[in-house]
């Protein structure tokens, strides 16, 4: 077993970790949608990313600015190329100052640079005064998450740090008691310290004005105090005015922890009045920290990254992160950004193992608010360290050679489509070869008929009799065709009742997102655009339909995108994308009535490419046809683990996420699951079975196929 | 203007301030009585109550000052601390009492980009306070008072509208 094996083992097993997590997730998604009560959050998230997308002269520009309103005003400007030079420059000022301790004010970029190591071997002890970086500055380790870095543990943990690092007695359980310790004991420092250290939250070029946030008043005190201040910084700090640095305080604690605003914010222009200082006046010092940053703007890829204001938030409701935190998940940057700042500033066949772990439910993209494209950036990054550091050879033959190529899809068992490569395990699996990791679902084998055929052979011939309320392409993708050909024939037995006709495509190609999630983007363009001959002209239907959303978000997120250079392809594929619809959505559209066929509890998993990808869930469409019988189930929309090909170089991983998921279906005491993604199907109809619950988990086609009288 | 009144006294209550509403001559009255018992008090726009000590590590049990200006819809207050001391006494009191005129309060927070323009062209440091220190770094509960003040008060002055 390999060394991310190992730590992934370990992280699993470690149940104040999990705990505090998974309160926290929750928390976190009922706390955020409080906070933004009364606005667009979509909104103030493309105003953000608008902020802090800058081009390269436009960022050194405002820096320039920046630069010359300090300088007037009393500071001092070191631009460090590297870690190195940034610690190099800040001891050399606490060491002109005789400065014993030095305390700071968390700070990210801090972090990167591993200053905290770098003063204690030129014999300056740094203080953290955050009591979470307090934390784990005693217990030696590095911040877990961005925002609260020492999420990972528990009161009895800190009380025990605190016991035997400062030799005072406190109960295990008494938090007040500890917080009264930190207040006692860095209260001394801030006295003690002749240079405080703090990061910025955004820097103001207008006027050379930075501004800090924090909760505990750590950040006022770190800056008032000591005679000298140094600010750590990178260029992605800066903004052009106040409005715009105002936009970013708005947005930051809401999307960090769901708080409105932080309690402090302190914005500090240049070198004012000190009491401690002999000068009479603050000594203040920019690090602004290249690393990197300087060559890499300009590559768009970096530039998305730069939008970052570091909320934390995309790891909050990162499925993966919020089993394995951010110790596995995160090198010093943490969460899914972290797994991309990883591979800019750190060692990037580390960040290859973080990105590795992305099963590309998208849910860091939707919330992060400076409007980063999070999923589509990590699979294109880890797409480009695969090819240094070796392309996954089998996988990248099976996308251009058998998914693109629908003639050679002879026999199921030898389609390399992810879905079915997974099933391919499982048989392997019942021949007890496999480790027992993988056996923690009951997959599904391959039919020996696909859905196309059975479609053409059964329902075709009576297409054209059905009378003509509408015409509905279905677009089936590789699970539909291969595994659950009936979650088809359900669909179209139910349209052809109500009197839509439907048809599908001549051959049937892989949508390509398992090419997409992989960073393999020539085999992504390669498939997309055989698709895209097989495709119908969009005048032939009135609906374009899809089963699976995770192939629906392919088609109307991508398609269009690979085929930029086929006039006629391209013409086609812009006309059908707006008539892209899933199942619920079709039927919302149709207004049609509904009767039960007896009493059935259900409930709804909201798949992540639904919500995230087509923008509509069945959920709203469920609660309204059928109140009575609807239970909600807790964190709905949190992934289920699934991830493709995740689940199998993961499966301990995609285990965790699953259980989660079966946790909350349990709870709502429904006899069936309904959902509408043959892979969430393929997982947790999988996880429920080997659990041996006497749980349904259906697709809405069949559910209502099975369920629902519908006219 | 009632509105926006009623917006950051929603706001500030929602952070755990205590809110007193006054008109000019209860503030006054306030001052008369309890004016003692605040070890620190500066008032820009009341004249004869300043009280200045100076703060150390040992902080101070009481501070009373008056913000430039509050903004309704975060419940937050705009304090002009460019004085060292002042940032002291704000952030080493026990018991913060923030007095706020009505006419001060904004709306929303862009409103105050311009008064941070003009403000910061020199050197200045000003402190945006909502709330109460507090901290939930501990398995995410909340504990107030980490390094600064424990309690919040909001005087919130009733102005006549003009
Ligand atoms: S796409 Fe999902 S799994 Fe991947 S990093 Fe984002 S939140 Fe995490
Ligand atoms: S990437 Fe977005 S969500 Fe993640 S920390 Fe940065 S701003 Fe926040």
């Amino acid at each position: 077993m390999n060394e991310l094996h190992l730590r992934i083992e370990k992280a699993l097993s470690d149940r104040v970790l999990r705990d505090n997590l998974d309160t926290f997730y929750h928390n976190y998604k009922e706390s955020h949608k409080r906070a933004y009560e009364g606005f667009d959050f979509n909104e103030l998230k493309k105003e953000v990313g608008k902020i802090k997308f800058l081009s390269k002269e436009e960022r050194l520009k405002l820096f320039e600015e920046f630069k010359k309103n300090v300088e007037s005003a009393g500071a001092k400007v070191f631009e460090a190329k590297d870690s190195k030079e940034a610690c190099d420059y800040i001891a050399s000022v606490c060491k002109r100052h005789s400065s014993e301790y030095v305390v700071k004010s968390k700070s990210m970029t801090a972090e990167e640079i591993g200053l905290n190591a770098y003063l204690e071997k030129n014999g300056i002890k740094p203080v953290e005064t955050d009591l979470g970086e307090w934390i784990i500055q005693l217990a030696k380790e590095t911040p877990s998450h961005m925002i609260m870095p020492a999420i990972h543990k528990n009161r009895k943990q800190v009380a025990k740090l605190f016991r035997e690092h400062l030799g005072v007695e406190v109960e295990d359980d008494d938090i007040e008691g500890m917080v009264r310790i930190a207040r006692h004991y860095l209260r001394e420092f801030y006295f003690k310290a002749k240079v405080g250290i703090t990061g910025a939250n955004v820097a103001v070029s207008e006027t050379g004005t930075i501004g800090i946030i924090t909760n505990e008043g750590n950040g006022r005190l770190t800056t008032t105090i000591p005679p000298v201040h140094i600010v750590v910084l990178g260029y992605e700090k800066l903004v052009k005015n106040f409005k715009e640095a105002l936009k970013i305080i708005r947005v930051l604690p809401k999307n960090a922890t769901g708080q409105i605003i932080s309690v402090y914010v302190s914005w500090i222009k240049g070198a004012v009045e000190s009491l401690s200082n002999p000068e009479g006046k603050k000594e203040l010092h920019f690090v602004f920290v290249d690393n990197g940053r300087k060559a890499l703007m300009g590559n768009p890829y970096f530039d998305e990254a730069m939008k970052c204001i570091r909320c934390g938030s995309c790891a909050n409701v990162c499925p993966s992160y919020g089993v394995l935190g951010g110790h596995v998940f995160g090198h010093i940057y943490t969460g899914p950004i972290g797994a991309i700042l990883t591979s800019f500033y750190h060692d990037d066949k580390r960040a290859m193992e973080i990105l590795s772990l992305c099963c590309g439910c998208k849910a860091c993209s939707e919330i992060c608010p400076a409007d980063i494209e999070l999923s589509e950036l990590i699979a294109n990054i880890y797409g480009g360290l695969r090819f240094k550091y070796g392309l996954n050879t089998v996988r990248g033959s099976i996308y251009t050679n058998i998914l693109a190529r629908p003639k050679t899809l002879k026999g199921a068992a030898k389609i390399g489509s992810l879905v079915l490569k997974s099933v391919e395990r499982s048989s392997r699996l019942r021949s007890k070869l496999t480790p027992k990791k993988h056996d923690f679902r009951v997959l599904p084998l391959p039919k020996s008929k696909s859905f196309s055929a059975v479609f053409k052979e059964r329902l075709e011939p009576q297409q054209k009799k059905v009378d003509g309320k509408g015409r509905v392409f279905f677009y089936p993708g590789c699970a539909i065709e291969y595994l659950y050909p009936e979650v088809g024939l359900s669909m179209a037995r139910l349209l052809n009742r109500v009197g839509l006709s439907v048809s599908i495509p001549d051959r049937m190609v892989c949508c390509g997102f398992p090419a997409v999630h992989d960073g393999d983007r020539a085999a992504a363009k390669k498939i997309i655009r055989q698709n895209a001959f097989y495709l119908p002209k969009g005048d032939d239907f009135d609906y374009f339909l899809v089963l699976c959303p995770t192939c629906g978000t392919t088609v109307k997120s991508l398609f269009s995108q690979f085929t930029l250079d086929m006039p006629k392809e391209y013409e086609k594929i812009e006309r059908m994308e707006k008539k892209i619809v899933n199942f619920s959505k079709l039927l919302d559209e149709l207004g049609l009535t509904v009767k039960t066929k007896g009493d059935i509890l259900f409930t709804y998993h909201i798949p992540c490419h639904q919500n995230r990808g087509l923008h509509f869930s069945g959920e709203g469409f469920l609660k309204k046809i059928l109140p009575r019988f609807y239970v909600p189930m807790r964190d709905k929309d949190r992934c289920c683990g699934f991830g493709g090909s995740f689940s199998i170089d993961y499966p301990e991983v995609s285990k965790a996420i699953l259980d989660k998921k079966i946790d909350s279906i349990v709870s709502t005491n429904a006899s069936v699951v309904v959902t509408e993604c043959p892979g969430c199907i393929m997982q947790i109809r999988g996880g429920i079975m080997k659990r041996g619950l006497p749980i349904e988990v259906l697709h809405l086609s069949e559910f209502l196929d099975r369920y629902v009288e519908l006219s | 203007m009632k509105r926006r009144v009623e917006k950051f006294l929603e706001m500030s209550k929602l952070v755990g301030n205590n809110n007193v509403v006054v008109d000019m001559a209860g503030f006054m009255s306030v001052l008369d009585e309890k004016g003692d018992s605040f070890d620190f008090i500066k008032l820009n726009s009341i004249d004869g109550f300043d009280r200045v000590c100076s703060v150390g590590k040992k902080g101070i049990k009481r501070a009373l000052v008056e913000a430039d200006y509050a903004i309704a819809e975060t419940g937050t207050v705009v304090v002009e601390s460019s004085n060292e001391n002042f940032r002291r006494a704000t952030s080493l009191s026990d018991e913060l009492f923030l007095v706020i005129r009505s006419s001060r309060v904004l709306n929303k927070l862009e409103e105050i980009a311009n008064y941070m323009k003009e403000h910061t062209k020199k050197e200045s440091y000003i402190s945006f306070i909502t709330g109460a220190s507090r901290t939930a770094d501990i398995e995410m509960s909340l504990t107030l008072g980490v390094h600064g003040p424990r309690d919040m008060t909001i005087f919130l002055i009733e102005e006549e509208q003009v």
